[in-house]
């Protein structure tokens, strides 16, 4: 939800920015497109849809992670000219280091985890295993975890009514995604 | 009166390259954050 606030805001400031200034909003445009596609598909079927990613065990579901990481990657890098790919591309790197240092999923910790959700589901979850079949994230302890910043450590503080855990990776993603939508074309 | 089928014709004749370019730009977007990121959220956990 993080990341698709993010595509939203960057719509919304980059149209208001160019209608301020007078002129038509001009959206990025992409080299390679396809890529994404392929890059996505993957996941989609390993991740999101219900139908499929009950077939997928977990070491099948981690490959399909890591292979469509490295595929989105090949593509910021083709479109990594546009002003805010890099950003998103060093989020992309990020996550994908983490992931691969932590045998293919994305770690969550347990004080993350703690403050995700209640004590009694916390207690059905199993340290070192995936949190749900749609999930990315595995459950570790901090000392079990390789390079725990770049895990999914972050919550948003007590108030915010929308609960998810991020990461470094995830911050890094959804500013270069505001910053590609916001930014000016008419000058690049 | 104006039959339906008229006022659809007119609807889909006011989609034009852009509308879609940026229909395709937003999917693009979707597709390659929802697959870089990996935030964890309620829904996810347990399921």
């Amino acid at each position: 939800m993080i990341l698709l606030t993010a595509i939203i805001a960057g719509t919304i400031a980059g149209w208001g920015y160019a209608r301020w200034k007078g002129e038509a909003w001009q959206s990025p445009v992409f080299r390679a497109t396809w890529l994404v596609a392929l890059g996505f598909l993957p996941q989609l079927v390993a991740f999101y849809l219900p139908y499929t990613r009950k077939s997928f065990t977990d070491e099948a579901a981690s490959w399909c992670l890591v292979s469509s990481q490295i595929l989105l990657l090949i593509f910021a890098g083709l479109n990594i000219r546009l002003p805010g790919m890099s950003l998103l591309a060093l989020g992309l790197t990020c996550n994908l280091i983490v992931i691969l240092a932590n045998g293919g999923f994305m770690p969550l910790t347990i004080d993350a985890a703690s403050r995700l959700v209640s004590q009694t589901v916390l207690n059905r979850l199993v340290l070192g295993e995936r949190v749900g079949s749609a999930s990315k994230d595995i459950l570790l302890s901090d000392a079990s975890t390789r390079l725990p910043w770049l895990a999914d450590r972050f919550v948003p503080p007590q108030g915010v009514p929308y609960r998810f855990a991020f990461s470094l990776g995830d911050i890094f993603i959804a500013l270069g995604t505001f910053w590609l939508l916001s930014s000016d074309r008419h000058n690049t | 009166m104006k039959l339906p089928i008229n006022s659809l014709t007119l609807s889909l004749s006011k989609i034009n390259k852009t509308h879609l370019q940026f229909a395709l730009m937003i999917l693009t977007l979707v597709m390659l954050v929802l697959g870089a990121g990996a935030p964890e959220d309620v829904g996810g956990v347990g399921r």
